[in-house]
């Protein structure tokens, strides 16, 4: 049986390194992501209720609709969790004992292996993916047009957003460079079926990607990608981040040297988990909101 | 005498250990959501049941955008769907139409009611939200995410949804 939801919200860090790095995003988007930890305060956060009994059904309509396998959100939680975890085992097994600590990058310097651009490229459009199948697993397919459902996707705020300002930064920006989402396209374009299957990320999400035969999953992933193009470049070019200026922020918060971005990107790979801490964070969020107005 | 001393502070510290121990490994505290967990996860629980209405087709009895306000479709699955409204940007209410097929004690509640909106039996509830109950099955509801979206504003566009189109949805 998977855990309960308020035990992973509970259960969500405080403080450690994810929450540092993605705290160092605040210049990004300012203000939009506090680290909202704990079930019960985050029904009161959302909801701005106070009435105890309110927080006892909304909770416990919340739990319900999370254990409802056919609801979707234990999927997304499994997406959320298995991107993040097929970055290198590395990072779990070195920092175990280390959490809470400011984690030296200097004494994993040795330890830490850059991915190859091409690894690189297939991991941030599998992120891409993984957003667009979690966010339709847990929303649905909000409103009756295209229209719609673009207008539920640009309404991102909050930890969602916090998630994709560190998928720009961490898995584009500081990995590959400025120009990475033109050099991710040229490259998904040349890319062979094969070249997926070779993908630990790719094997384990397979079957949730569309497409029938890894050919055709590779167009989606190439066609996922490219209609997202556009709102990472504007959301690039409106903040005018640069990998110099991610790393400058990021060294506030946690210490690296910022003129191996490459290693600080696999370091971060290797050592964060952005994108099950905040997936649980909308995750809770998105089950409260129902709960609320089914009650 | 040393000796003795010796042995009392093994003793002690080992006791001392021990109840560390005892602490370190204990299960955390109980939640008030554990009896929940445990009923939902029994075989055959469902949180929606099969004979929920689609939560597409509530889409089409929402208010319209206007008055300043941006509607926003959030959320569409079995039984529900959620839209958000907004005004210069932020976030001012959200607006639901749930099936209450799948929440039997949400359509109870409705029986105490003494108000109507626009002809519906209709509830606050908590300090945030003011509902309505269509067709003694589908339940309305409105919550306010800003103080300036008032318990009147929630009235008001709570009469905004097609209401009379929903009661006709229970077929």
């Amino acid at each position: 049986m998977s855990e309960s939801i308020f035990k992973l919200v509970d259960e969500l860090p405080k403080d450690n390194l994810t929450v540092k790095s993605l705290q160092a995003l605040d210049f990004v988007i300012p203000g939009e992501w506090k680290n909202l930890v704990g079930f019960e305060n985050t029904i009161r956060t959302v909801t701005g209720e106070t009435d105890e009994d309110m927080i006892q059904q909304i909770g416990d309509r919340a739990v319900y609709l999370f254990n409802d396998k056919s609801q979707g959100y234990q999927t997304a939680l499994w997406l959320y969790q298995t991107i993040d975890s097929a970055g290198s085992a590395l990072g779990t097994a070195a920092l175990a004992n280390k959490i809470g600590e400011n984690v030296g990058f200097l004494s994993f310097l040795g330890n830490i292996t850059p991915k190859a651009d091409k690894a690189q490229s297939i991991d941030l459009s599998l992120k891409v993916i993984v957003e667009l199948l979690a966010f339709c697993q847990i929303n649905g397919l909000p409103g009756d047009s295209i229209g719609d459902f673009l207008g539920a996707l640009g309404d991102y705020g909050g930890e969602s957003l916090m998630r994709m300002a560190a998928l720009v930064c961490f898995d584009g920006l500081l990995p590959l460079g400025p120009d990475f989402i033109l050099s991710v396209g040229d490259r998904l374009g040349q890319m062979q079926p094969s070249d997926l299957k070779e993908n630990q990320a790719f094997n384990k999400i397979s079957d949730f990607i569309p497409g029938g035969n890894p050919a055709g999953k590779l167009s989606f992933i190439g066609e996922s990608f490219g209609s997202v193009s556009s709102w990472m470049g504007n959301f690039v070019s409106d903040r005018g981040l640069t990998p110099q200026l991610v790393a400058h922020n990021l060294s506030k918060y946690v210490e690296i040297a910022d003129d191996k971005l490459d290693y600080v990107a696999a370091f971060l790979d290797m050592s964060t988990n952005y994108y099950e801490h905040t997936g649980i964070q909308t995750l809770a969020h998105r089950l409260i909101e129902r709960a609320v107005a089914e009650i | 005498m040393v000796k003795s001393l010796r042995k009392l502070v093994t003793v002690g510290l080992l006791s001392i250990l021990l109840f560390v121990g005892i602490t370190a490994c204990s299960p955390q505290p109980p939640s008030r959501f554990d009896q929940t967990q445990q009923e939902s996860t029994q075989k055959g629980v469902k949180a929606v049941d099969k004979k929920s209405e689609q939560g597409s087709s509530f889409n089409q009895f929402f208010p319209k955008s206007g008055a300043g306000y941006d509607r926003v479709y959030t959320q569409e699955k079995k039984g529900f769907a959620e839209a958000k409204l907004k005004k210069d940007g932020k976030d001012m209410a959200m607006m639901a139409i749930s099936d209450t097929i799948n929440t039997p004690s949400a359509a109870a509640k409705f029986e105490k009611s003494t108000t109507k909106i626009a002809g519906f039996p209709s509830v606050q509830q908590g300090s945030t939200a003011t509902a309505v109950l269509v067709g003694d099955r589908f339940q309305v509801k409105i919550l306010s995410r800003s103080p300036d979206f008032t318990v009147s504003d929630r009235e008001t566009w709570l009469a905004k949804f097609d209401l009379n189109g929903l009661a006709r949805l229970k077929s």
